[in-house]
Formats: C-alpha cells, sequence, structure tokens
C-alpha cells in the first residue's frame, strides 16, 4: 500500500462532505502552520495554510531587508521538522538585493546545512523550477524571488503554482523585492515593514522586529500585527508598539448589502 | 586507417567544382611554397608532393590551388574520429591523417572484418572522404598495411611475409633516418629484419627497432583513447533515422533500461552519464549528466535527459535524424540495493532526484549549498558548492553572538556599495547615511566589529582594514556597514585621505 497524499485525501474529504451537504473548509492540505502569535492564527484560523503560496512584499522599497527576513523566517518555521529549503533567486536578484548570506540565515534561524540555492537566469526559469520543486515533498518550503514587479507571476503562472503546491503538499513564499499592487492567485499576501527593534538594556539592537499587514487572505480577515522574532527558538511574539492595539481591518465573510 | 586525401577532400566537398578537377594544396617548406597534399586528379598528372608551386603552375596553368590549413584538417579528422565511435568505443588519433581503431571483439558485429571495413569505406566515401583501410594484429603493421601493402587483411601467421616486401618507410619512421638508411643502401624491411640488432640500434637509434618490433608483434603497443572509455554502454541503431525529441527520449528510456539491467547486475549506480546522438551526416553530439547519488532508474535517468535536452537546444540540432543513440556510464559508483518502504518513496531520495533534475537543466553550479570556509574575512566565509557534491557537507561554525539581534546580515552584497556617510567622531558609528540616494538616520548602533584582511592578500589592494557597524535607522531599515581604513595607522603617508564608508549586507 502506498501512502496517499494529502492532496488526494482533501479531496476525497471534500468530496464526502459534498455529498452529505455540509459546509466544507476549501482550505487543502496537512496542518496548517502556527505563527505562535494568537491574534494572527485567529485571523488565519489556525495559522498558515500549508499545500499553498504565500505573497511576502516590502511595504516600501526600503523594507526589502525585513521581507526577506520574514520569508527566511517563515521558512525556518516550516524547516523545523526536518526538510530542507530551496531558495531559488535570478542573477538580478542577488546582484540587486544581495546574496543570500550563510552564516547570517544560521544566526536568523535557517539553518545553512538545510539550505538549496539554485540560480537561474531568467524569471520564467525560476518559475519553472518552483513548480517542480512544490512537486517534491522532500523539502520544507520552497521561496522563490521576483526582482520584477512585471507581469511575471500573473495570475495563471501562481495558479499553476498553487496547483503544484497542493499535489506535493509543500509551502511556497513568493518573495517579491519592490512594493506592487499586482498579486496573484495566493492564499495570503503579506506586507511587510521594517520597525525600530526594542532596545536591550544597553541601547544594542534588539530583537528583529517588523510590521506585518496582511492584505488578503482567503479564509480570514486582513490585519495588521506588529511582531518580533526570536531567532534563537524560533518564534514570532506579539510586539507592542506602545500605541492603542491595532485593529482588524474587516470582519470575516463580509455580508453581502444589495441596494435595492 | 588512413584518409589518403584528408586536405583535398575537406576542400572539394564543401565545393561545387566539378569532380576530377586537379586540386593541389601548398604549404611553405624549405623557403618555398611547395606542394604538401594533392588529389586523384593531379596525382594522375604527375604531380607529387614536394614540387614546387611555380614548377607545378610552369606545367599545367590551370591547377586549382589552396592553401594548407592543418587546423581544418585536424577538425575534419576529429570529426571522423568522433564518427568511427559507432564502430569501436577505442578510436586512437594518428596525427594529420590517421586514425586507429581496436575493433577487436567489435567486428563480428558488423558482419566480420571484411564488412565492417566495406562499411567504413562506403559511408566515408559517401560523406566524400577517401579512406584505405589496413587490419592487422599489431598498430604497426595495420599502419603499414593501409598506406602500402597490396591487400588490406593481414592474417595472424603472415604479418613476416606481408612486411618483407614493403618499404622502410612503412614502419613509422621520420624523414632523417630514413635517409640515413637510405644512405646505407636500406630500402626495404627485408634488408634490416635479419641483421645483427645492435649495430642497427648503434647506427640508427633506439626508435627504428621499436617501430620495428611493434610492427612484428614483438613488442605492446596500446592505442591511446580519445575518449574515456564507459564502464557501461547501451546503443541502438536505426534502419530509418529518428529526429522527433519524443522518439529520441522514447529511446533513451529503452536504453537506460538496458543499462540499468547492466548497472544491476555489477552493483553499481551511475554517477556521470552521457548521451552520444550519431546524426546520419556524421555528426555527434555528446550531451552529459551528472547525478548526486549513484543511479540506476530508468524512469529517473529519462527525466535528466529530458531536462538536459531542453536546455541543450542550440547545442544539438537533429538536422536529418539520427541513426545511431548511444547511453554510457561514464562513472559508476557501488549502489546496493535498498529495501523501499512500504509508505512510498522515501524522501531523501525524492530529493537527490530534484537536486540531479535542476542541476541537469541549469548546470550543476547553479544548484548550491553553502558549506563554511575557515576565515573570518565576511565574503569568504562561505562557499557556494554544486549541491551534487556537497554530500554530507559541514555545518557552518555559528558566529559568536554577543547581542540580542544577529550579529551577521542574511543578505551580502558581492560588492559592497559605496555610501555617504557622516560619523559623529572619527572612529564612531555613522549619525546618518546615504544608500542608494534615499538618507537614513541612525537611532541605534553597535559596534566597531574590527575586521583584518589576511596578509597573504595584500597584493589586490583589499589591505585595509575594516570597522563594521550594525546600524538601524529611524524607519528600521538594518544594515551592515563598514569604514575602510584606520585613522592614523593606515594610509597616514595620503594627507588628503578620507575614509571610505560602505554597505555590505542587510539585516532582516
Amino acid at each position: 500500500m502506498t501512502a496517499a497524499t494529502p492532496a488526494t485525501l482533501t479531496r476525497l474529504r471534500q468530496a464526502v462532505a459534498k455529498i452529505e451537504g455540509q459546509e466544507t473548509d476549501l482550505r487543502v492540505g496537512g496542518q496548517p502552520f502556527a505563527f505562535g502569535v494568537g491574534t494572527i492564527d485567529a485571523a488565519l484560523k489556525g495559522g498558515l495554510a500549508s499545500a499553498c503560496l504565500h505573497e511576502i512584499a516590502p511595504a516600501m522599497v526600503r523594507d526589502f531587508g525585513a521581507a526577506a527576513g520574514f520569508a527566511f523566517a517563515l521558512a525556518a518555521r516550516a524547516a523545523k521538522d526536518g526538510g530542507d529549503t530551496l531558495c531559488i533567486q535570478t542573477d538580478f536578484a542577488a546582484i540587486e538585493s544581495g546574496d543570500i548570506y550563510g552564516p547570517g540565515c544560521d544566526l536568523f534561524g535557517l539553518q545553512t546545512r538545510q539550505l538549496l540555492i539554485l540560480k537561474v537566469s531568467h524569471p520564467h526559469d525560476a518559475l519553472w523550477a518552483m513548480e517542480e520543486a512544490l512537486k517534491c515533498r522532500a523539502l520544507a518550503s520552497v521561496i522563490v524571488e521576483l526582482p520584477h514587479d512585471g507581469p511575471v507571476a500573473d495570475l495563471t503562472a501562481t495558479r499553476r503554482l498553487t496547483l503544484a503546491a497542493r499535489e506535493g503538499g509543500r509551502l511556497g513564499f513568493l518573495l517579491r523585492h519592490r512594493p506592487t499592487s499586482l498579486t496573484g492567485s495566493v492564499e495570503t499576501r503579506w506586507e511587510v515593514a521594517a520597525v525600530p527593534s526594542r532596545p536591550d538594556q544597553f541601547g544594542g539592537l534588539g530583537r528583529t522586529a517588523f510590521v506585518l499587514s496582511l492584505t488578503k487572505n482567503r479564509h480570514g480577515p486582513a490585519g495588521c500585527w506588529p511582531v518580533a522574532w526570536d531567532h534563537h527558538d524560533r518564534v514570532f511574539s506579539a510586539l507592542s508598539l506602545g500605541v492603542a492595539e491595532t485593529a482588524v481591518d474587516r470582519p470575516d465573510r463580509t455580508p453581502l448589502i444589495r441596494a435595492g | 586507417m588512413w584518409l589518403k586525401r584528408l586536405s583535398t577532400d575537406r576542400i572539394e566537398r564543401r565545393s561545387s567544382a566539378p569532380a576530377k578537377t586537379p586540386l593541389i594544396i601548398v604549404e611553405p617548406i624549405k623557403s618555398a611554397l611547395r606542394i604538401s597534399a594533392l588529389n586523384d586528379a593531379a596525382a594522375a598528372l604527375g604531380l607529387r608532393g614536394g614540387v614546387p608551386l611555380a614548377d607545378a603552375r610552369a606545367m599545367y596553368p590551370a591547377l586549382w590551388v589552396e592553401d594548407a590549413d592543418r587546423q581544418a584538417d585536424h577538425v575534419l579528422l576529429e570529426a571522423v574520429a568522433d564518427w568511427c565511435d559507432r564502430y569501436t568505443p577505442l578510436v586512437g588519433l594518428d596525427p594529420l591523417d590517421g586514425l586507429f581503431l581496436d575493433i577487436s571483439g567489435c567486428a563480428h558485429l558488423f558482419g566480420g572484418e571484411r564488412a565492417l571495413a566495406d562499411d567504413i569505406v562506403s559511408r566515408l566515401v559517401r560523406q566524400g572522404l577517401n579512406a584505405q583501410i589496413g587490419i592487422a594484429d599489431t598498430v604497426g603493421c595495420a599502419w603499414a598495411a593501409a598506406r602500402y601493402g597490396e591487400t588490406w587483411q593481414v592474417a595472424k601467421g603472415e604479418m613476416r611475409s606481408r612486411l618483407i616486401a614493403l618499404p622502410l618507410a612503412a614502419l613509422r619512421l621520420d624523414g632523417k633516418i630514413l635517409g640515413a638508411l637510405a644512405q646505407a643502401g636500406l630500402k626495404r624491411i627485408a634488408d634490416v629484419i635479419d641483421r645483427p640488432r645492435a649495430p642497427l640500434a648503434a647506427r640508427f637509434g633506439d626508435g627504428f627497432l621499436r617501430r620495428l618490433d611493434q610492427a612484428l608483434g614483438r613488442e605492446d603497443e596500446s592505442i591511446a583513447p580519445r575518449l574515456p572509455l564507459p564502464s557501461y554502454v547501451a546503443e541502438r541503431r536505426f534502419p530509418d533515422p529518428i529526429g522527433r525529441e519524443d522518439d529520441v527520449i522514447g529511446c533513451i528510456e529503452h536504453l537506460a533500461q538496458e543499462l540499468s539491467l547492466l548497472l544491476e547486475r555489477r552493483g553499481e549506480g551511475a554517477r556521470l552519464l552521457q548521451i552520444a546522438l550519431f546524426r546520419t551526416d556524421g555528426k555527434v553530439y555528446r550531451l552529459e549528466a551528472g547525478t548526486g547519488e549513484p543511479l540506476r532508474d530508468p524512469g529517473r535517468i529519462k527525466r535528466l535527459f529530458i531536462e538536459r535536452l531542453a536546455t541543450a537546444k542550440d547545442e544539438h540540432d537533429p538536422g536529418f535524424g539520427y541513426d545511431m543513440l548511444r547511453l554510457s556510464a561514464l562513472v559508476a559508483e557501488r549502489l546496493d540495493p535498498v529495501q523501499s518502504g512500504l509508505a512510498g518513496e522515501d524522501r531523501q531520495v525524492e530529493l537527490a532526484h530534484l537536486v540531479d533534475r535542476l542541476s541537469a537543466r541549469f548546470g550543476a553550479r547553479r544548484l548550491t549549498r553553502l558549506v563554511a570556509n575557515d576565515t573570518h574575512i565576511p565574503e569568504f566565509a562561505v562557499a557556494a558548492v554544486p549541491a551534487q557534491m556537497a554530500r554530507g557537507a559541514s555545518t557552518v561554525q555559528p558566529v559568536a553572538q554577543d547581542s540580542l539581534a544577529p550579529v551577521r546580515p542574511v543578505r551580502l552584497f558581492s560588492r559592497p556599495e559605496v555610501i555617504d556617510a557622516i560619523a559623529e567622531v572619527p572612529d564612531g558609528p555613522p549619525a546618518r547615511f546615504q544608500w542608494r540616494r534615499i538618507m537614513h538616520e541612525v537611532i541605534a548602533a553597535e559596534g566597531p566589529e574590527r575586521i583584518a584582511m589576511e596578509w597573504w592578500r595584500d597584493s589586490e589592494g583589499h589591505a585595509l582594514t575594516r570597522d563594521y557597524f550594525r546600524v538601524e535607522s529611524k524607519e528600521g531599515v538594518r544594515a551592515w556597514i563598514y569604514r575602510e581604513g584606520l585613522y592614523g595607522r593606515e594610509m597616514t603617508h595620503l594627507p588628503e585621505w578620507r575614509p571610505k564608508w560602505f554597505l555590505h549586507g542587510l539585516f532582516a
């Protein structure tokens, strides 16, 4: 007997649920993958869905470092139970925004020995490689970097990637190098802004801090949360910025209101 | 095998001139342009190699004359050698115009030695090349038979009797020895074959006797093969050439199945595979694909070559089709059979296969793992090693951490970017800096972390010591920047010297 893929099982469950007339959760894939921050996990209904594609973009051009860090942090959490992480970069991306630096990744929580780096010359190759890699069940997650804000990862391309991620049950991250209004067929979309860290008692730099804006979420509300990343224990923690708690933007499943 | 008219054939097969036009190739020899090669038509006129061009022109003004091009001749010879690979994997070059083919054990595949020779000659004639073939037990005797022999096939017992009748030039001797021998009145092999050896060796050198012994089989001589001999080979020939990529891939799958049986019998797996595509017109393409783990699964071998063929589109052009495909395992390693798990495929195997496929498509150097180097210079601290080679790679030693935040950036620029920075005190961290036209106000900084270059890198001009700072801007941008050079200690001989600031990496 061979083990059925998670996607097959989910499809079967959905089919059964449809026959029984129950409302189903449209999410596919295995266990959602918790952030460890209550408010975020609540908005995501338990955590980041695996077997899906997630898009990460910097809020401003200068925030690229933070966006890359957030992607690496998620990859580090995904790789906790073993499995390698594949990073796909175009040559242009490496020149424009720097190479992935091994010692830094180690300190940040993403183990270098679990890291594979693929460099390609053309963005289309990057997407092709990602589609192949997402089908491989031995990887924990796949990160592809898109330096251009052009239409490379359009709806069709991201749809293909989503299907591949479903087939393999893998997590895929699209890391954009520039803020863009374009979005593809992704499960969630995050805009990451850097914020000053909370200094330690000697006035030095504190734990890495971000403000995460969830701008697209298929199964819950959008929102905005400041978080800190503990690279040692590989956990996120909520960070209060000393202002009022940030509000959740819109309620889940906004009721349709029709005039007339 | 002797390609008698190699140079003239090379020119004639490309030109539209009517056949039988006398063609000579000239080359400056002994301070005059002399004939170095000529075709049959020119030979029929009574011309010979070594005749000065002026004399030849005087006799036959209408001669077609070309300059010699040794390079092009060599390329053609290599191409023919490639093509001969279809008969035997052991093909050696005999510089200028010959090839050695070791056909021991192969001849019966083509219906015997005679049929094999006929096949080679007739196929070469169709390509516009004249070849003469000699088959014998020794390299020397075959060489002599191809060039001077009346019959091309020399049986085992009659080597001596055949050689006796031939001139001494048939022993592959250089002109100097031949001249000396002629002066002594020795012209045929019969003249020397029974003479006492010591005086011959004393007068004409050791090399002369060795050639004689090699021709007679008293001394071993082996062919130096042009290409490494594969350990495992599977090949298929087609009566009609195939050209469609699907057909080629289908055939590769069949060959992979044959190869995997061979590999399995010896308990080995392939680390380096090569597919050779023999085009009908004699061109041969070779595509290689490496693997990270020993491999013998036919399906995976096929997938590897699908990727390889997809990227190497410009490297191979089917033209009128391929009439032979050969799959060989150039490097093989021990591969013990493993019990496959009940719950589907092993993840490690799946990963190894993904790595192989991506490496086949994009090149082994493009898919890398990071391996630590023992140096404190940031840009040399890790090396990117091809993922197929990095089996059991060492882990990166963590840098000592003295801060809440990571002390090394996640992104490092291969070329540090020049920034404008203003520091409050000469040795202190910058108060603000401008990077890519944006001004960043520094609100927190840690450092300096002083990193001096290793002394042996001095000659490259990277000798200056760097003071690294981890800085955080008002907007939260965290960067790793450094000042090059120390005040008062380095660059003191330049009074106008100002420190330069660079941004080397970005923290998350």
